[in-house]
């Protein structure tokens, strides 16, 4: 197989493509060599020098790692439970809430999702969910990831298990990211996206209107550290992620990984608090326009 | 007293234009320059009912637009499309094809929603085809929704288009970026998709073609995994080969509707060859005279005339001579307009509108005006040089034509060595079967970047083939480069990338330059070179024209792909002295060609620009050098060569020398009767003369004698053996599938470049057959013409 690699590489620096060299992975087993060539064939093949490698070889042994936290529910799903005491449980009226009733607090689930990338499309997938909801009086974070492709179908069933028809999802800029995103992998695992028919608060629009200007960004790090005092030790940031979940795909290598996990956690704990932080119910004086 | 008011009108109303009378004082006037004239005859209609089957709704908003009856090819394709059979409708320009797939995508609307997606190569063609359809629509009160989809699609009218649009027109390039990797969004769409129509598909050839024909092989995917297998309906102009080449480009099956029931007039064509000015250097008056002259007397003879201009810069230049003939009060409209890419969309379409109106009477344009936009009957086309395929050709004169009267075309020929050639051989002209239009969907890089972005799109199982293509092999390269990875028998996307915004559909793998003009400070980018023609084109030092336009080239940042110009007024061009070693690196093919022998391979290229000449216009003498630095280019790629052994050279050439000049001269015909067969760009296809092992190659030197040049690398014992060879090479890493079929007509082309150096008039050699000589031999059997007559014809089967 490094003959083809070879060949495509030299004829890809013909062809001015300035490619970083690739990066060394496992050689991977050959399903079965090439049958049925033809005329036209034959000729591609010497160009590219096509022959199966023969045996596989085995995968290299996981370096050592952080353990995988939570229980595998399902091949290549993992699922993680926590509980916090909960300070109140009063009903929340969320911002610009259409109607000026407040919602019991066991309807919302305060959602976010780390991905494989931002470049948007069908190649790009979430492989991590997680949640925070009020149930009894507690908050409860629930975390879903994968630790292999094939459990994506699983878990986008577990979730769907998390909504009820009452359901008020909240996100930071899930509305255009993370719920579009679930819905496209929802259709290529040919499901029903449950989100679709879901009430949905964005928190990010509300948040700027009200904090635009006053720091660098309202990014959900920045709101985080100076409205709600929260701040975080040895966090990965979130542009990180994609490049963690490749290396434990690829080589076992579940640090970072667990690492994408605790920041998701907090991420979710930290919508949950910022829900109750804009509260119209709680506070009504702070907002400079009704909904 | 009523006849003379009568005959006092008859007085005053204009004579109606006839074409003949140009025409006979053409050929009166300028017989010397008329190299062939013939006439093609006048077809009358073929009419055919409305189908049976149409619904009611459609039959009346067709009897509403004035349409009561078909053609026989527009009957043709509705059966063959209600047969579900993929078609392809080859008819010339202006016969109505768009009816063919009109009729059953919008009945197909009517009756049960189902969607159509629309491909055009432009976004004028695009808009044209959607304002037709909304006037149907309207007519007929039908309820169908058709909608561009392109680049300039705003934002917010995207989701609304995918939701709802019923027949959703785009481009090429749309699908491959906009469309196909965020398929989800568009699931209703292809959940219901039942007609693929592309139009134009003689113009997808080459790399672009391959890269389409890949671009549908996704869609293939895309339209399996939402459950549908639309029938596609394909328009080509005529081609040598059109159901072939649509078979190619969507990969299955496709029925062929060749025969037109449109009437046409009579065509009247005519070959022109404007004067030799200077016969040593086989200089000729410029096409640019020859067609203002045509175009002043079609015009006065109050003809409709449209002239097709090689570039930018000309339209301008030939609008600019009209205008002062015909133009010079402003205060009346003006009859001459010029049209050419750059110009503002509503300016175009306004050019159209009074084309259509009959109210301009000379309109000049670039090949913008090619492709199928209406622009109602003109009476004389005129080319200023040859477009560079016989099938282009055609396309452009099928652009004169009213029903009951005949009409002109006129070629006027250039100094280039096609057009000497095309406009030398009248009878070839006229025989000729347009060109085959090819492509290569296989080729490795090409291929290799359309899997990628399908990888995007769908996951590959194990199992699933690309079009007929096995992928595992690039999967595998794919996966070791991190992108896609594999996880039981699944290919699954794992890259932080989108990869169709990397691939260009007009170019082999990236690595195009850009030229930026800096000049009055300013920066903007006005041109794109592939990375093969770069260091041909970009060193620094180097006039590089775009559109015509000079622009000396300061700067050539190699790694950051930008070349620096600026605007420059010098008297020269320059020429860049090229090397090029050829190695071969393995023979697919061979077959003997008269003493000799003809190869088809692989060959690995090396190139070098060692420094290039400054060489004035007009005169053409050379009044400088300078050097070049760049990095050597290296491709690998397919190529055809043809070889004599040593003892046919000794016995007969009197020297070393005179069997180079031959090889050199040989190679310049070869070359050019080979890019007219393949309806090759011109960098398409390269020549090269050298041995076979890259030990030694050949360069012409300043008085345009062959040198004979062993490498710096050569061993000691291969300087002394001398196997001059003649290559011919696709200038893309992988090749472009040029090669192969030049290869099986070899022999043809031996025997043409034959009859080129022949029939030439020039005496010891020239531009249009063997190549520029500039030192002019005594002895007329010596002469580099005579060389290369004498290689070919050793190497011409008996």
């Amino acid at each position: 197989m490094s003959a083809l690699i070879d060949k495509l590489r030299r004829l890809r620096n013909q062809a001015g493509v300035q490619a970083a060299p690739p990066v060394p992975a496992m050689p991977v087993p050959v399903s079965d060599a090439l049958a049925r060539i033809g005329d036209e064939r034959q000729r591609l093949r010497r160009l590219l020098d096509l022959r199966p490698s023969g045996k596989p070889s085995p995968r290299m042994p996981a370096r050592a790692t952080l353990p995988l936290r939570g229980e595998e529910i399902a091949p290549g799903l993992y699922a993680l439970e926590q509980r916090y005491g909960a300070e109140s449980l009063s009903p929340l009226l969320p911002p610009r809430w259409p109607d000026c009733t407040p919602l019991a607090r066991a309807r919302f689930l305060c959602f976010d999702t780390e991905t494989t990338g931002l470049a948007g499309g069908s190649g790009t997938r979430a492989f991590m969910i997680g949640a925070a909801d009020w149930i009894g009086d507690e908050l409860r974070v629930r975390q879903l990831y994968l630790t292999a492709m094939s459990g994506e179908g699983a878990m986008l069933a577990a979730f769907a298990r998390w909504l009820r028809p009452d359901t008020v999802l909240v996100s930071y800029n899930g509305r255009s990211y993370d719920a579009p995103l679930l819905a496209v992998r929802y259709r290529l695992q040919r499901l029903v996206n449950p989100l679709r028919d879901c009430a949905h608060v964005d928190l990010l629009h509300p948040v700027r209107r009200i904090y635009r200007g006053r720091w660098e960004n309202c990014r959900l790090a920045t709101i985080e550290r100076n409205v709600l005092r929260i701040v975080r030790e040895d966090d990965l940031p979130g542009s990180e992620a994609p490049a963690a979940w490749r290396a434990f795909l690829r080589d076992g290598r579940s640090t970072d990984l667990m690492r994408v996990l605790e920041h998701n956690r907090q991420d979710v704990v930290t919508l949950a608090r910022l829900l109750e932080h804009m509260d119209q119910n709680a506070t009504p004086s702070a907002w400079l326009t009704s909904a | 007293m009523s006849t003379d008011l009568a005959r006092l009108i008859a007085d005053k109303l204009p004579a109606p234009p006839d074409p003949a009378r140009l025409l006979a004082r053409l050929a009166q006037r300028y017989a010397d320059r008329i190299t062939g004239q013939f006439t093609v005859p006048a077809r009358p209609a073929r009419y055919a009912e409305l189908p049976a089957d149409l619904s009611p709704q459609l039959r009346e908003a067709l009897r509403l637009r004035g349409i009561s009856q078909l053609y026989s090819h527009q009957a043709e394709a509705w059966n063959a499309v209600q047969r579900g059979l993929h078609t392809v409708v080859v008819t010339p320009t202006a016969s109505g094809k768009s009816l063919c797939y009109t009729l059953p995508v919008v009945d197909a609307a009517i009756r049960s929603r189902a969607k159509a997606l629309y491909l055009f190569p432009t976004k004028a063609l695009a808009q044209d085809q959607v304002a037709e359809l909304l006037e149907l629509n309207r007519a007929g009160n039908l309820g169908v929704r058709a909608y561009t989809f392109d680049g300039d699609t705003p934002g917010d009218a995207r989701q609304a288009i995918r939701l709802h649009g019923d027949i959703v027109v785009s481009n090429p390039d749309m699908l491959h970026q906009g469309m196909l990797p965020h398929h989800t969004k568009w699931a209703q769409f292809f959940e219901n998709l039942r007609y693929v129509v592309i139009d134009e598909i003689h113009s997808y050839r080459g790399v672009f073609g391959s890269h389409l024909a890949n671009v549908l092989r996704r869609l293939a995917r895309i339209c399996a995994f939402y459950g549908v297998e639309p029938t596609f309906i394909l328009c080509s102009a005529t081609i040598g080969n059109p159901q072939e080449h649509a078979e190619n480009l969507v990969g299955r099956p496709v029925h062929a509707i060749t025969d037109s029931g449109a009437p046409s007039g009579e065509k009247h064509v005519l070959l022109w060859n404007p004067p030799v000015v200077n016969p040593d250097l086989g200089l000729r008056a410029s096409a640019r005279s020859q067609v203002t002259r045509i175009a002043r007397a079609a015009i006065r003879a109050k003809l409709k005339a449209l002239v097709f201009a090689p570039s930018r810069l000309m339209v301008e230049v030939l609008t600019k001579y009209l205008k002062d003939v015909f133009d010079h009060d402003p205060r009346k409209p003006a009859r001459i307009h010029a049209y050419r890419g750059g110009y503002l969309p509503t300016e175009r379409r306004r050019t159209e509108q009074l084309m259509r109106a009959g109210q301009i009477d000379g309109l000049v344009s670039t090949s913008a005006l090619e492709l199928g936009v209406d622009i109602g009957a003109l009476d004389v086309v005129l080319l200023q040089g040859y477009p560079g395929s016989i099938a282009a050709t055609w396309q452009r004169f099928g652009r004169a034509g009213r029903r009951q009267q005949g009409s002109i075309g006129v070629l006027v020929a250039s100094s280039q060595p096609l057009d000497q050639y095309i406009v030398r051989h009248p009878e070839f002209f006229r025989a000729a079967p347009p060109e085959q239009a090819r492509i290569a969907p296989d080729q490795p890089l090409i291929l290799l970047d359309h899997i990628r972005c399908a990888a995007f799109e769908l996951a590959f199982v194990d199992g699933d083939s690309f079009g007929p293509v096995p992928p595992e092999a690039y999967l595998q390269v794919l996966a070791e480069s991190d992108v896609v990875h594999r996880e039981g028998s699944r290919w699954e996307w794992i890259a932080d990338a989108y990869p169709a915004n990397a691939v260009n559909l007009r170019s082999v793998a990236d690595g195009n330059f850009v030229v930026v003009d800096r000049s009055d400070g300013r920066q903007s980018i006005i041109a794109e070179v592939d990375y093969s023609s770069a260091a041909l084109t970009l060193y620094e030092g180097a006039i590089h024209m775009v559109q015509s336009v000079p622009y000396q080239v300061e700067k050539l940042d190699w790694d950051g792909r930008k070349a620096y110009v600026t605007r420059t007024h010098v008297d020269y061009y320059t020429d860049a002295i090229d090397y090029t070693r050829l190695k071969v690196l393995e023979r697919f093919d061979g077959i003997r060609a008269g003493q000799g022998n003809a190869y088809l391979g692989e060959v690995h290229v090396v190139r070098r620009v060692a420094g290039y000449k400054k060489i004035r216009y007009y005169t053409h003498e050379n009044i400088g050098y300078g050097p070049v630095t760049l990095p050597d280019q290296e491709l690998h790629t397919t190529a055809l060569w043809w070889q004599l052994p040593q003892e046919a050279l000794d016995e007969a050439f009197a020297s070393r020398q005179d069997a180079l000049d031959g090889f050199l001269g040989a190679a310049t015909a070869l070359h050019t009767v080979a890019s007219v067969r393949v309806m090759a760009e011109s960098r398409d296809l390269m020549k090269s003369v050298g041995s076979g092992d890259a030990s030694a190659f050949v360069e012409r030197d300043q008085r345009g004698r062959g040198q004979w040049r062993v490498a710096d690398d050569a061993a000691a014992g291969d300087t002394e053996r001398f196997t001059p060879t003649v290559y011919l090479y696709d200038n893309y890493p992988g090749g472009v599938g040029l090669s192969d079929p030049l290869f099986r007509v070899q022999a043809e082309l031996v025997r043409e470049a034959r009859e080129l150096i022949a029939a030439c008039a020039c005496r010891a050699g020239c531009p249009a057959c063997v190549g520029p000589v500039l030192a002019v031999d005594e002895d007329a059997a010596a002469t580099p013409k005579a060389q290369a007559a004498r290689v070919l014809a050793l190497l011409h089967a008996a």
